[in-house]
């Protein structure tokens, strides 16, 4: 690769320092290339790889896009796309250890599995409603929480100290919310009824005679007004590891620099002089530790780069969205922001 | 105690202009837009875009104050063009941008998808294809 070219396209990695690292691909940066915007080029060298995919999880490639778009598509995934989450907690009885606010914010953080795009945000209703407060049916899902701590009927078994044993409902799990559907709710998530994500969540300790009777509201939120809104858990993307070398390493340096990468990064193979050579496998798998740019043997025969537009994300759902609608979701959040721009710049001009 | 309210981050106040534009008085095909309740997603984004207009002379954006909740983008173009049409002209191929990927992505979700379906069935469980897995077979 030429020298011009590597700075086009890679990071470049030195034992002391990181180099080349904004996009310089704007017109007028490299005489005799040109960088103009042209979606048809777009179109042809972007790509999207999904490399895994799982329950929560997603592992896809952007592959073409700036730096600014996939940091977008970042932040936006983290602040703002919108989820369900319990936003009032209304305290009928609450006689156990835990205060009122503490039990309220742990609550509020319980994922809840509901559909965002069922809901409308409180602000739209209102809107709709001529500025009506209030919650509705479209904007609001209804929990009640009535738990009571009471001795257990029967001698427990020998002398038993587990609260489990001793006591029914010692402690309060997530899984005891029941959903309290609203005007037309019942009918319209017949087949999914919202509900928290894990049934299992702690929520509370009590003991005999004490007790809890809640009524919680969930609401739509995004990630901007507070954490407990955001769908995901981790958004983070890095950039392609790639690996040039640029002189063989031959014989027992073969094996070292084999040591000084994450296991499947590199290979030791017999080349064609029947002498042992070190060639690059699978630079995905590199940490980019730098580890062998501290050995002076390897100095002049490697660099190490990243590909600068070609980013891994990594994203994983709180669980209330499945993990492969989390980017389309993005991108639809993203799109109208530019409408809504746009819209009020198209405006502004007409008034000029 | 005193801390702002979040909702200041992302809802409008009252009277206030989503955009506003501030022509530039000392230089021709200048303008500064002043975007309300935006952040570093939209303005490096469109400071991106912009610059690679050859039209576009300069582009460059900032959050004046942390507890302000704007970004300030400035604008020079050359003289066959305005600030406004460039702005214009990103936002329209930022959108398309977007949509260009979101169908990319849906296509590789289906291909995925089948993939997985695929392996299943032969029994070998898992998707661990190369980086740029075997769609060849499908199409």
């Amino acid at each position: 690769m030429a020298d011009l070219d590597l700075l086009k396209n890679r990071v470049i990695l030195e034992s002391d320092r990181v180099y080349s690292i904004s996009s310089m691909d704007v017109p007028g940066t490299y005489p005799g290339v040109d960088d103009t915007w042209d979606i048809e080029k777009f179109r042809k060298n972007f790509k999207v790889v999904i490399s895994e995919l799982t329950k929560s999880n997603i592992e896809f490639d952007l592959i073409g896009v700036d730096a600014a778009i996939a940091n977008a598509f970042r932040r936006i995934l983290i602040a703002e796309v919108p989820s369900m989450a319990i936003e009032d907690v209304f305290i009928l009885n609450n006689t156990s250890i835990m205060h009122d606010e503490v039990l309220a914010h742990r609550l509020g953080l319980i994922p809840i599995k509901a559909d965002p795009n069922d809901f409308s945000f409180r602000w739209e209703t209102a809107q709709k409603n001529g500025n009506t407060q209030g919650p509705t049916d479209a904007d609001t899902i209804v929990f009640k929480l009535q738990v009571k701590c009471t001795n257990k009927k029967g001698a427990p078994k020998d002398d038993s100290l587990d609260p489990s044993e001793l006591y029914e409902n010692s402690s309060v799990y997530s899984g005891q919310m029941v959903w309290s559907p609203q005007g037309r709710q019942e009918e319209f998530f017949k087949n999914s009824p919202p509900r928290p994500v894990y049934d299992d969540i702690l929520i509370t300790k009590l003991r005999p005679k004490q007790e809890i009777d809640l009524e919680l509201h969930c609401v739509k939120g995004i990630g901007k007004d507070h954490a407990k809104f955001s769908p995901v858990a981790t958004a983070s993307y890095r950039l392609l590891p790639d690996i040039i070398i640029t002189k063989p390493i031959l014989g027992k340096d073969a094996e070292k620099f084999q040591k000084c990468f994450p296991e499947g990064v590199v290979e030791v193979f017999t080349n064609k002089d029947g002498e042992k050579e070190a060639r690059v496998v699978n630079p995905r798998k590199d940490t980019v530790s730098r580890e062998c740019l501290r050995h002076a043997e390897f100095k002049d025969k490697v660099k190490l780069t990243r590909v600068r537009d070609h980013f891994i994300f990594n994203v994983e759902s709180v669980g209330a969205i499945p993990p492969q609608r989390l980017l389309p979701d993005a991108v639809k959040v993203l799109i109208e922001k530019c409408k809504v721009l746009k819209r009020s710049l198209a405006q502004l001009n007409q008034n000029n | 105690m005193n801390a702002p309210d979040r909702f200041e981050l992302f809802v409008l106040g009252e009277g206030e202009k989503k955009l506003t534009i501030t022509p530039d008085t000392k230089l021709p095909n200048a303008a500064t837009f002043t975007f309300q309740k935006e952040d570093h997603t939209i303005g490096n984004m469109l400071r991106i875009q912009l610059l690679k207009y050859k039209k576009v002379l300069f582009a460059g954006y900032k959050v004046p104050h942390p507890l302000e909740h704007c970004i300030i983008l400035k604008v020079q173009t050359t003289a066959d063009t305005t600030p406004e049409a460039m702005l214009m002209d990103a936002f329209q191929d930022l959108i398309d941008e977007f949509a260009t990927l979101k169908k990319k992505f849906e296509n590789e979700l289906t291909l995925h998808n089948i993939n997985d379906d695929k392996s299943l069935r032969d029994g070998n469980g898992s998707s661990t294809d190369g980086m740029y897995g075997n769609n060849e077979y499908y199409f």
